[in-house]
């Protein structure tokens, strides 16, 4: 007998069964280029990824300050946690720099997920999730950067290498781009740019042997305009530093899943980019391996290479260069500083990308010496197969991907620094397309770790204070006009130190780890301090001495009292 | 009353991972059948899973579709117990909710390549079996992918 079914209907959006809102207010319809590049002239909004073009992570606001920091106090807080088997189950924590845009915040998290939030209240207005497969690659766990906005539209990448654009007041999606193979093992987890009339991305897959790329997508279409290949094809300069037989520039990595910097006046992006493929194992790619573990500074309208600087030529250590290059002026000079995983700080001269001036950051470096001029002398590194060398700093970097800043009212650098080695036994294997390509077996360092928030002179390269921790700091540091600079630790504990002298100022205990970019920003005239925490990620790779810590993922939002 | 370790072969092990309360309480996810999406003349993907009574499982297990894009669903619950579906879809989960004997409808949008897990979050419906896969075929389009010959696989 046929049975009689009841009618279930049409499945529905999940959305539609949480209370949200669904609908944001129109704040970003005038958001264009001019107003991004005086993003810093509107401190109640952060604007873009670093706060302003400049990377400093710098804000006017002195409304909180290192008088009354002291008060400072939880506002709303934002959560929403995991359903189901998702991709990279490692971690389904933050690594995003929230976006305010007049009292709406943008804010991306793990496995597709986009938010448009109340930024007063923390009210949720609309979310959009993007279903991420769950064999995508991921080096570094299921995580986000964060997003852009502009002109009406909410940018971001997903897991599995596209490009969409969101209408910035429903959520709803407007385009949607591929810009990566994941059968190749690439993946994208970049913040995107809104620069001039386009959105700027770049890819990750670094640890899978790919052939890393910047592109450029119109913002209105979605119109591929530009892809830059951070390694050279044969014949094309730059190619000399690979092997002349056999193909491993195609596997060379140099992937910049970082965003940029970007200076208007000369019109140039400032990627930092990621390893050579395969890590540890220089046998297979003998030279230089242009332009990997670089500052390169691209054309933005064409997306040529102008300009470069490798910090650590044939590289085998695992020092990335993606983390940023922040651009300031001093003393008449056009500069931008960029703390390396090789933990050394370079100051380079941002018109010609020649170093000004180089100088150690960390207190244990091993790996090898270089000199004022940026010449590196290797000294320890996995050579013999099977052989196990141990080096400092180890391949997490003295500074992960996450942010320094800088003041323009003290002058002076803020770096978050990871003091930890490892131990690197080479191990030759073969390339297989979406299979991690590694030449080591690696161990981090569980014990004999530090860290330090520290500050640095970008005149002389020399520390001016330094905050001590007894493990590495691996989150993104705020630099404000009150004179404070926020910094989060792995424990949990979120910090204001006082910009001037380092004392430590205020703290509370957010509950997980930090691993990504707090933001400040204000609404009717009262400051928030933004902290996306939760700790996880690749945590075995940065500190796996904290692998087995709780792992969350909440925004919280600080304000003083309002009486 | 169920057979000690010491007396199954390795055979009956893995027969009995296969169905519900044998080897563990519920069954080991991954396991069983594969369906293949059908595509219409009107170039969308369809294909109907089913709940069977008392064995908490979508059948397939794996939903095979042909490409990324668009897949009708057709869903039926023939057990005498209530579930749902939580599956993937760009832009938000698709909840439907499957009262015993009852047939509703799902439609998702998945740009793959790559594999999906869904599931139902109804009691504890999710460990004792009732996840479910959407794997989509296919390439990244041919202007997304690296400009370099081509590499070898696994």
């Amino acid at each position: 007998m046929a049975t009689d079914y009841v009618d279930a209907g049409q499945a529905v959006g999940n959305s539609t069964l949480s209370g949200i809102i669904g609908k944001a207010p129109a704040v970003t319809q005038g958001v264009n280029y001019d107003r991004i590049r005086n993003a810093r002239s509107e401190p109640q909004n952060w604007l873009t990824y670093y706060g302003a073009y400049d990377g400093q992570r710098y804000s006017p606001l002195d409304q909180i300050n290192k008088d009354n920091v002291r008060r400072l106090t939880p506002a709303w807080m934002f959560q929403c946690g995991s359903v189901g088997l998702h991709a990279g189950k490692s971690t389904y924590s933050f690594e995003a720099s929230p976006i305010v845009v007049d009292g709406v915040m943008f804010l991306s998290g793990w496995d597709g997920w986009v938010w448009a939030l109340d930024a007063r209240s923390g009210e949720l207005l609309w979310q959009y999730r993007h279903a991420i497969p769950f064999d995508v690659s991921l080096c570094c766990g299921n995580v986000n950067r964060g997003v852009a906005v502009a002109d009406g539209m909410v940018f971001v990448v997903t897991l599995n290498a596209h490009i969409i654009a969101l209408d910035a007041e429903t959520g709803k999606k407007v385009w949607d781009k591929t810009y990566g193979d994941v059968r190749a093992g690439e993946s994208a987890t970049v913040a995107p740019l809104a620069v001039k009339d386009m959105v700027i991305v770049g890819s990750s897959g670094g640890e899978f042997g790919v052939r890393g790329h910047a592109d450029a997508f119109k913002r209105e279409t979605g119109e591929h305009v530009w892809r830059c290949y951070m390694v050279p094809k044969p014949g094309e300069p730059g190619s000399d530093t690979w092997p002349a037989e056999g193909e491993a520039w195609a596997r060379g990595g140099a992937n910049c899943w970082v965003t940029s910097t970007f200076d208007p006046d000369l019109n140039l992006l400032y990627f930092g980019t990621g390893n050579p493929c395969p890590d540890f194992d220089g046998g297979v790619r003998e030279g230089d391996n242009l332009y990997t573990d670089s500052g390169v500074a691209v054309d933005v309208d064409t997306g040529e290479i102008k300009a470069h600087f490798q910090y650590t030529p044939h590289d085998l250590w695992d020092y990335d260069s993606t983390m940023e290059h922040i651009l300031f002026d001093l003393d008449g000079q056009k500069l931008a500083a960029h703390f390396d995983k090789n933990g050394f700080l370079y100051i380079l001269d941002r018109t010609n990308m020649q170093p000004v001036r180089v100088a150690p950051f960390v207190d244990r470096i091993d790996w090898g010496e270089v000199d004022e001029k940026g010449n590196v002398t290797p000294l320890r590194y996995p050579e013999a197969e099977g052989d196990p060398v141990h080096f400092w700093p180890g391949p997490a970097g003295a500074k992960e991907w996450t942010h320094a800043a800088y003041s323009p009212d003290t002058e002076l650098l803020y770096c978050p620094v990871q003091d930890v080695g490892a131990t690197a036994t080479r191990r030759r294997r073969e390339f297989k397309e979406s299979i991690p390509y590694w030449g080591a077996g690696v161990a981090v360092d569980l014990e004999d770790m530090a860290g330090s928030i520290s500050a640095f002179d970008p005149r002389t390269g020399r520390e001016a204070w330094r905050w001590a921790n007894d493990i590495p700091m691996c989150a993104s540091v705020l630099a404000t006009r009150g004179g404070l600079v926020f910094a989060g630790e792995p424990t949990g504990e979120f910090n204001a130190l006082d910009a001037s002298s380092g004392e430590h100022l205020w703290q509370f205990q957010c509950g997980s780890g930090h691993h990504s970019s707090p933001c400040t920003y204000s609404v009717d005239g009262r400051q928030f301090i933004a902290v996306p925490t939760g700790w996880g990620a690749w945590t075995e790779g940065f500190l796996p001495g904290m692998l087995g810590a709780g792992q969350g993922s909440s925004l919280i939002a600080f304000a003083l009292p309002e009486d | 009353m169920s057979q000690t370790a010491q007396d199954q072969s390795v055979e009956e092990v893995v027969a009995a991972l296969g169905r519900q309360n044998g080897t563990t309480l519920g069954r080991v996810l991954g396991r069983g059948s594969v369906g293949l999406a059908e595509e219409g003349a009107d170039g969308r993907m369809r294909a109907t899973i089913r709940i069977p009574e008392d064995d908490l499982v979508y059948e397939p297990r794996v939903l095979v579709l042909p490409h990324a894009g668009e897949v009708e669903l057709t869903l039926i619950n023939d057990d005498k117990n209530t579930h749902c579906a939580v599956l993937p879809s760009n832009g938000d989960y698709q909840f439907i909710w499957l009262v015993n004997s009852s047939k509703g409808t799902a439609v998702l949008d998945l740009d793959g390549p790559g594999y999906y897990w869904y599931g139902s979050r109804t009691g504890n419906d999710e460990g004792r079996g009732l996840t479910g896969a959407i794997v989509v075929q296919g390439d990244a389009p041919p202007e997304a992918r690296l400009d370099r010959p081509p590499q070898p696989r696994p």
